[in-house]
């Protein structure tokens, strides 16, 4: 089965939102309790001090995924990157969506973004599989100015309603891709996007992704990049 | 001989202990991991960060108005000598790759009593280290007041005093509520730091040579090539070295430790050797012994105006400015992590190394790296708080040589470190000798002074630290 990742700063009191917890019935989580300390304070001096409470956490945190149907475990890291952590823990459970948490009640619509230099199939494979036999209704957003732009919107519809899933199109040949989801997302109760690839404007602008989740009340759920080549490191 | 730290403290505190996996990008206890997030270029950062300030822009002066160009051979003994200890230390962080640095090194060589007296006299040497840097922060601060034309009435040594403890009750509030990542902003000074100085001496090297003539007096320095004052030179300035342990302090931060925990300090003591040696050529080129003098604490400055005239003054200022900060705030860091070392063992009080959840910073620990500091770098003793710092850790270094000796005859299990230091015994005898030898160059005060601090940290065992065994624990 398909494994997300939910990274959670437990003791700051952040949790996840029931909605979210449904949502991922259909799945294996692993959830990734951190929390992340300025270069003042060695990791280890913070687990010293905090670590039973932030497994307390995480243990209800765990169970409450597993009632809701899925398997699910948890790692706690004490960190200095909050990014470096989350790419690691990623790669060794092999989860192939990070779920970034919101707010949000029941999950009836979902907004799924194929903009940009994304994995297509990689998407609609994992909605599919999230959303199983579940009255999940599905907005498929393209915002791109090619010609070809509206057939490949049409045709990855056509896939998820082979799935029985009900789904809507909306394509912005104008804007930015970002405010078009920005626009798209009310209504919805999550948002499904892919991460893209590292770009100039990622460089500086801080990956679109958290950009989403910075400007959206409720989860996204970023399906990542295939590691086709080797970070440099 | 057991695995685990035994026994409990005067107030029934036992050492924190629990059995780990050491991985390159982690350490994985039983329920959590610890994330490993410094590269080769932050460790190079905090070593060369950290060792800059004092050798380049502090002790020129200093050091060429006592032998002149001679002062370069002090310089490489002590880079000699650093680097004889930079390849065991390598050895047993890389077996070793914990907070804490040279006191958990010793404290598991050879046992509580060494590791206490070390791990308390770590925090303290680097108190004075961190007091020397403020007060040469002082000194440029009241150069550049001077050069934006800002005169000082009264007397100039009470405002270094101001400025040394502001400088310190700053950086200390700064590390306790600062939680933006300053490692990036520490990097990028050392770059910029590092090639003002290539660029800086690379025209002062062709000035001393004559490939170019800037117009500077021919050095009329009387050099003193003789060996005893080249020897109690070298023991002055060898604070300009203590920065690679520093490195080990935060070695279980380091990823990949095997690899870049050697490379980091082997090669922040190589770069800043040749550094420091070209820096005092260049100096006492320009100046001779009496005007060098004269100068005193910022007379790089001056060489500086020589060389380029006002603007060459003025990079020297910013750039003095900038590698005493850099020193401080790396110094103060280093302490903190020092302290939390010996409390997790439970030398000191648990509460020691306590945080606060508002800012997730170990207030206590840095209040008590703080709160000394601001003291000493009020008194602006130089060269008395230089030595101090250099005493504590050269017995530090000495002893660091000598714990490696005896892990590698008792070599318990778990020791299998990733870089050996070639040659046997070798360079580990020769590093401990030449440690505790420099220190008889010491100014009699300062070798007072330091004894007693490492009297008091041995008192300080047996009343409150005595039931606890450490040596050959992980």
């Amino acid at each position: 089965m398909t494994r997300v990742l939910v990274p959670v700063a437990v003791l700051e009191g952040k949790t996840v939102s029931p909605g979210l917890i449904n949502l991922l019935g259909t799945m294996d989580v692993t959830v990734l309790g951190y929390h992340e300390l300025p270069e003042q304070t060695p990791p280890d001096q913070a687990r010293m001090q905090y670590e039973d409470r932030a497994t307390a956490a995480l243990d209800d945190l765990s169970e409450e995924f597993r009632s809701a149907g899925g398997a699910a475990d948890h790692r706690l890291v004490f960190t200095h990157d909050r990014e470096q952590t989350v790419d690691r823990i990623a790669d060794e459970v092999d989860a192939r969506v990070l779920a970034i948490s919101g707010m949000t009640g029941d999950v009836d619509r979902l907004l799924v973004s194929l903009s940009g230099n994304v994995a297509v199939d990689g998407i609609l494979d994992f909605v599919v599989d999230l959303i199983g036999d579940r009255e999940i209704g599905v907005t498929l957003l393209l915002a791109a100015d090619e010609e070809t732009a509206p057939d490949r919107l049409d045709s990855a519809a056509a896939r998820l309603r082979d799935a029985d899933i009900a789904v809507e199109t909306a394509f912005a040949s104008t804007g930015s891709p970002f405010d078009a989801l920005m626009d798209a997302v009310v209504d919805h109760d999550a948002i499904v996007m892919g991460e893209q690839a590292p770009s100039f404007a990622s460089f500086f602008l801080g990956e679109q992704h958290e950009r989403v989740a910075a400007a959206s009340v409720g989860p996204v759920l970023v399906v990542r990049r295939e590691e086709i080549e080797e970070a440099e490191e | 001989m057991s695995d685990e730290p035994t026994g409990t403290n005067i107030q029934g505190e036992s050492p924190d202990a629990e059995a780990v996996v050491e991985t390159d990008e982690a350490t994985i206890t039983d329920d959590a991991e610890l994330e490993r997030t410094l590269g080769l270029s932050g460790g190079l950062a905090i070593g060369i960060g950290t060792m800059i300030g004092a050798g380049i822009f502090v002790f020129p002066g200093l050091a060429g108005a006592e032998v002149g160009t001679a002062a370069s051979a002090s310089f490489a003994v002590g880079g000699v000598i650093a680097l004889l200890v930079a390849l065991p230390t390598s050895e047993l962080a890389t077996a070793m790759p914990k907070s804490g640095g040279g006191y958990y090194f010793i404290s598991r060589g050879l046992g509580t009593l060494a590791g206490t007296v070390i791990g308390l006299s770590l925090w303290l040497g680097l108190v004075f280290a961190t007091a020397f840097y403020l007060v040469g922060l002082g000194f440029y601060a009241l150069d550049a007041l001077a050069e934006v034309g800002v005169t000082v009435g009264g007397s100039p040594g009470a405002i270094v005093s101001v400025i040394a403890v502001l400088a310190g009750i700053g950086f200390t509030i700064l590390n306790v509520t600062g939680t933006e990542n300053a490692a990036k902003l520490q990097n990028g000074i050392v770059a910029l730091l590092l090639s003002m100085l290539v660029a800086f001496l690379t025209f002062g090297m062709a000035d001393a040579l004559g490939v170019v003539d800037a117009g500077t007096p021919p050095g009329e320095a009387a050099n003193v090539w003789e060996v005893m004052p080249i020897m109690s030179v070298a023991a002055l300035v060898f604070t300009s070295y203590l920065g690679f342990a520093q490195v080990a302090t935060v070695a279980g931060e380091m990823k990949n430790p095997g690899r870049n925990l050697p490379l980091a300090m082997i090669g922040s003591v190589v770069i800043v050797t040749v550094l420091y040696v070209l820096t005092i050529f260049v100096a006492t080129s320009v100046f001779t012994q009496d005007a060098l003098e004269a100068a005193g604490e910022t007379a790089m400055v001056g060489v500086g105006r020589q060389l380029l005239g006002a603007p060459g003054a003025m990079v020297i200022i910013v750039g003095g400015l900038l590698a005493t900060m850099s020193s401080a705030n790396a110094s103060i860091l280093s302490t903190s992590r020092a302290i939390y070392g010996v409390s997790k063992d439970a030398l000191l009080p648990r509460w020691a190394s306590r945080i606060n959840l508002k800012y997730g910073t170990p207030h206590v620990a840095l209040g008590m790296a703080g709160g000394p500091v601001i003291v000493l770098a009020a008194t602006r003793q130089v060269e008395l708080l230089a030595e101090v710092a250099s005493f504590l850790h050269l017995i530090m270094y000495g002893l660091m040589c000598v714990a490696l000796l005896a892990i590698r005859r008792d070599e318990p299990e778990w020791y299998d470190p990733e870089f050996r230091v070639p040659g046997g015994p070798m360079i580990p005898v020769v590093g401990a000798l030449a440690s505790f030898g420099l220190i008889a160059f010491m100014n009699p005060t300062s070798i007072v002074v330091g004894a007693v601090v490492i009297l008091a940290t041995a008192g300080w065992y047996f009343y409150y630290a005595r039931d606890i065994t450490l040596k050959g624990a992980l």
